[in-house]
Parts: C-alpha cells; structure tokens; sequence
C-alpha cells in the first residue's frame, strides 16, 4: 500500500485501526514491520514526509539551560526514519548491570533483566544491518591486529559494531526510512501516513482509556484518529511533550500524576581528548582507530571498565574510543622516555592518541524537560530543556581512565596522561551523542515510573511508549539496537492484546 | 684538507678507547656530570636525570609541600636493598602512582624526578 499523505485527509475525518503508531523513527518501524502478518490494522503517523522539510523541523524548536546542550531542533530529525536520518551506526548492547538496581546509583534498575531482551537482540541485529551478533566475542577469534596488551585490572578492549546499509555503496548507517520505506508499502495491514502531526493525545471520560488523537497538518487540516491501541513513539524529547501537552483532562499532563514526565532526561555525554594513550611499541591495532570489516562485522575497539570494576569502585558505564594520533611535547617524551627506560621496555617508537569517551549519565530528576509558554506552528507548547551533568560522573570517568593508565604500565605496553580535571577543562571539550533517554521511564511503581514493565503508560490501559525515552538506566551504549530489540518485545506483548 | 697518516690513526684509537670505556660501563668518563649532593646514592637510580627534570618540576608546581629531607627519607625507605625498576612494578600492581602534568607514573620514579629537579635548582 502507497504511503498516504495527511494534507489530503478530508476535514473532520475520523480513523479508527486497531493501534495507531505515533511516529516514523527506529521504533515505530520497528513495530510496524513486526506486526506485519498479524490481522492488527495499523496506522502509523509520521510528522514529515520522506525527507528533510524545515518547516516540519522547526516544530521541534525549543529552549536550553544549564550545561551548553545541542539546540533541540539540531539534536533530532523530524521525517520518516527519524534520527537514524543522521546516526553514525554505533551499536552495542546493553551491559546486564545497565538493568540492576545499585544501591549505589540512585534511581538505577530496569524492571528486568537483560535476559528479556536477549531473544530480540538477534532480530534487531538484523534491522539496524549491524551484521553477525559479536560484540565482545570479536575479542575471542582472529582480529587484524593484537589487542592493547593491558595487566590485570578493571578495564578491557570490547566492541562496538556499526549498522552499515547493505548494498549501499557509501557504506552508509542504515536510515530506517527509505531503507524500509519499500517493506512497509508492501504491509496489507499497515497504512503509513506522512505529514500528520498529532497534536493531543485525548483521554475517555473517566481517564483510564485514551479516546482518540488530534492530528493536524501544516497546511491547516485537522482531523482525528481513534484507535483501540496507541503507541507513542516520537522519540526520547518528543514522547514527553507529547504528554505534557494533553494537558485537557489531567492538568499535570497524560501519565504525569506523580511528576515524572520530562524528568530523568538523559543523553550519553563526550567529552573529547579526555586523556593521551601512549603505545610504546608504536602504532596501536587499526580497530581502535577506525571502523574494520571482519567475520561478518564492522567493528571497532573501546576500552570500557569490566562490570566487576564498576561493581567494586561504583561506576557508571564509560566506553572509551581512541581519537586520533597526537605529538608528544618535551614533558610527554621525557615522562614516556624515563617511564619506559625504568620498566626496561623502551619507547623510541612510540606513538601517542587522544581518547575520547562516551559517558553514561547519573538518573537526575532535575535534568528535565518542561512546557513553555512559546507554541510552535501547530499550537503546540513548545519545551525547554534543563541540562545537567554532575562532578560525580566525571569523578567516575576518572577512575577508570586511571585505572586503564595503571594497567598500561602493568602490561609494560604503554601509559596515560589525564588530560581534564577542573569542572569547566570537562565542559569546555563536552559534545553529546543525540541519545535522548529517560524521560518516560520505566518502572513497575506507577511512583517511581511512568510506564510499566509492558511499556503500557501506567493508569491507562491502551497507551503505549517505545523507544528510548523509557530506560530508566541508560548505560554507556548507544540506544538504538536496545530500543528495536525492546520495541520488537513491545510487538509480541501487543500481538497479544489483539488474539 | 686529507687527514695525514698520523692523525686518522690517532682518530680511530680515540674512538676504540672510547668504545671500550662505554662497554665498560666507562661511560660516566663522557657522561653529564652533576653537582655532588646528599642525595645521589637516589639520583644514580634514574635512568638520565636531564630526563628526570623537567617531569620533576611538573610534579613540583602541584605540590608546594614537597619537602626534600622527609622525601628522600621516604624513597630511602621504599627502595631500600631494591632496585627502582623492582619497587616501580610493585607500586603500579598496587595502584601507588602519582600524577606529573597529567602523566600518571610509579610514585617512587617521580619523587625521585621531583628531588632531580629540586637539587638542579640548589645547583
């Protein structure tokens, strides 16, 4: 079935599928395509069309305060495949600790354990074309190149592996999509339809059940959808506006009784050139610095902490990626020339590499997203970020760059020089992956979490959030694979709603 | 100009003896030469003091209380019958280091950069 255009819907329209999808990124794909042999008639919407429109993206227009973020009309991208529009592939699974409560971190835990998950990560693997399932088991077989001779301790090479778009000449991340765009025509049961923004989320008398969606278009038409099932799945920002903003008949917003909407946001902080990694014996394995094909993988090395180190000194994930080849200056030549004259290596050949990192961030309630009083071209409030990011995580960070120095010069291969320390050196090198977490998050306690452990908003018995905006612990791997796989355990629980 | 007879035969004894001090362990004969201090029984420990300065000043703008009697006292101590490359792999197992301009090193290697460096300052 050919995609259906929301400008051409007649006024005053009302649609009633069985489920309606609310958004066209990895996760309302995702969905669609799992349900794709079931008799469940599914509409998904989808805000933009089949390309880049700034009329469409400036809807996405907001505020930022506190620590400098991406403009939230930069950080994402509003047409059919979302942000996977402009990903760059980076895929790794979850850790199973990013799913224990830890005493430790507050708010910590998902409902479940990895294991839930495990059964959808191979289908996932598939969708996002990431190739073979390896991961850390590319530390185990042939690797082109050795890995970075560490000592014992609490730090190890392991990997991540990159979606490429197969058959795709330009080696480029899958775009979900166009990549998809084909598949989902060929759906009976799904009819997709671009251009149409839901604007309210419209709840039943008694408030347990959502009646029906507001949809309008930028051309002015507005008509409503009313399906059995929703699932909500703008994206980790606009899964929150959205609720804040159906706003009619629970002033605090749909499934915000307890003030948890918008909190708990959460993005994957980088700051770059965070340390200097000397390699004595001269130039490090090719797949730490750049993407590599082998075994049916294209992969590439990070050094993260071991769950038994993060357990033991508390941390939180850091997955650290070696940047580029640097110079040494005079201080740098003497420390790695005497260091490794003492521990009777040698350096003559060495060579040196900022690293980089990505950070998994502390749950905070104050990291939040909130309604302004600015509305955008559909009447929609618009939403203001406040961006946080505590000493802690950085003092984490820390801990395990240092532990790797000390492995380093235990392996006798190599050592480190940290390069930050004050607050503002972190802040001054911070980037941000665009991995929008946390702010519809789960937990089995309607208290402590907006949705439940069936991602069913909890108080309301047809209405559904994918993506990422529901992990509570967000772990230091990129989203994208762990919200298809959760979205795929997502369509099993709705084809059961429907038999 | 060609070198006369005499002279290249001069040349390549000088650079025999030469060859012969170092495999000797002659070197000192052309090595750098210091100020005697009280200390050298540690300095002679590193690998090349010139080296050991300027990571010893780094150390020495961080820490104004480096107090150069109860240092050498304490590296006395951890080296004591043990040579720096010994007392260094058993520092690192243990996560004893220390921290000079960024570069994380064995604790007892960088008192004794941070002694190098404030003994050339005596000098």
């Amino acid at each position: 079935m050919s995609f259906v255009d929301a400008r051409q819907i007649p006024e005053g329209t009302e649609l009633t599928p069985d489920l309606a999808i609310v958004g066209g990124g990895p996760a309302g794909i995702t969905l669609a395509l799992a349900l794709a042999r079931t008799p469940i008639k599914m509409l998904l919407l989808e805000s933009g069309g089949m390309d880049f429109d700034p009329a469409t993206q400036k809807l996405y227009a907001g505020d930022e305060t506190g620590v400098r973020y991406i403009p939230l009309d930069a950080t994402r991208l509003r047409y059919l495949g979302g942000s996977t529009n402009h990903w760059g592939g980076w895929s790794r699974p979850l850790d199973a600790l990013d799913f224990e409560k830890r005493d430790w971190l507050p708010y910590s835990g998902w409902p479940f354990p990895r294991e839930e998950l495990e059964p959808y990560f191979p289908r996932a693997q598939q969708l996002i074309e990431a190739g073979s399932f390896l991961y850390d088991k590319l530390a185990h077989g042939e690797l082109p190149g050795a890995l970075l001779p560490l000592g014992p301790g609490g730090m190890y090479t392991s990997f991540f592996q990159f979606s490429q778009w197969r058959g795709n000449k330009e080696h480029l991340p899958t775009a979900f999509g166009h990549r998809y765009a084909d598949d989902l025509k060929r759906i009976p049961n799904l009819q997709l339809m671009l251009h149409a923004n839901v604007t309210g989320v419209r709840l039943a008398q008694d408030v347990r059940w959502v009646d029906h969606l507001d949809i309008a278009t930028l051309s002015g038409r507005k008509f409503k959808v009313k399906p059995r099932h929703i699932v909500v799945a703008c994206g980790g920002i606009e899964n929150a506006r959205l609720l804040l903003a159906s706003n009619d008949a629970i002033a605090a917003g749909i499934g915000n009784q307890n003030d948890l909407v918008g909190r708990f946001f959460a993005d994957h902080a980088i700051p770059r050139d965070t340390a200097t990694l000397v390699v004595f014996g001269g130039e490090i394995a090719p797949f730490y610095k750049t993407n590599l094909d082998a075994r049916g993988a294209h992969f590439r090395a990070t050094i993260s902490p071991t769950e038994r180190f993060r357990r033991g000194r508390q941390l939180t994930g850091a997955l650290i990626t070696v940047e580029q080849r640097v110079e040494l200056d005079g201080l740098g030549r003497a420390a790695v020339d005497t260091t490794s004259a003492v521990l009777g290596t040698g350096a003559g050949s060495a060579h040196a590499y900022s690293l980089g990192v990505g950070l998994e961030l502390t749950p905070d309630p104050d990291r939040r997203l909130t309604l302004t009083t600015a509305r955008d071209a559909l009447g929609m409030p618009r939403l203001k970020l406040n961006m946080t990011i505590s000493d802690h995580d950085l003092a984490r960070y820390r801990i395990s760059l240092i532990e790797l120095g000390r492995q380093l010069l235990a392996g006798k291969s190599g050592m480190l020089k940290l390069q930050r320390s004050e607050r503002a050196e972190w802040l001054q090198v911070m980037d941000w992956g665009n991995h929008h977490m946390g702010t519809t998050r789960m937990h089995d306690d309607p208290k402590q979490g907006v949705v439940d452990a069936n991602l069913q908003v909890h108080g309301l018995a047809n209405l559904f959030i994918a993506g990422s905006s529901v992990f509570p612990t967000y772990g230091a791997s990129n989203p994208t694979l762990n919200l298809v796989a959760l979205t795929l355990r997502l369509a099993e629980h709705i084809r059961g709603l429907f038999r | 100009m060609m070198p006369s007879r005499r002279g290249a035969i001069g040349a390549v004894v000088a650079a025999a003896a030469g060859a012969a001090a170092i495999g000797y362990g002659g070197w000192r004969l052309f090595g750098r030469h210091y100020a005697p201090t009280t200390y050298d029984d540690l300095l002679t420990q590193l690998p090349d003091r010139d080296m050991a300065m300027p990571i010893g000043r780094a150390f020495l703008a961080t820490h104004a209380n480096f107090t150069t009697t109860q240092a050498a006292a304490a590296l006395r101590a951890r080296l004591h019958n043990r040579d720096l490359a010994a007392v260094s792999i058993s520092e690192i197992a243990r996560g004893e280091l220390s921290v000079a301009g960024g570069w994380m090193m064995p604790a007892t290697l960088l008192g004794l950069c941070a002694l190098a460096a404030r003994m050339q300052n005596r000098v």
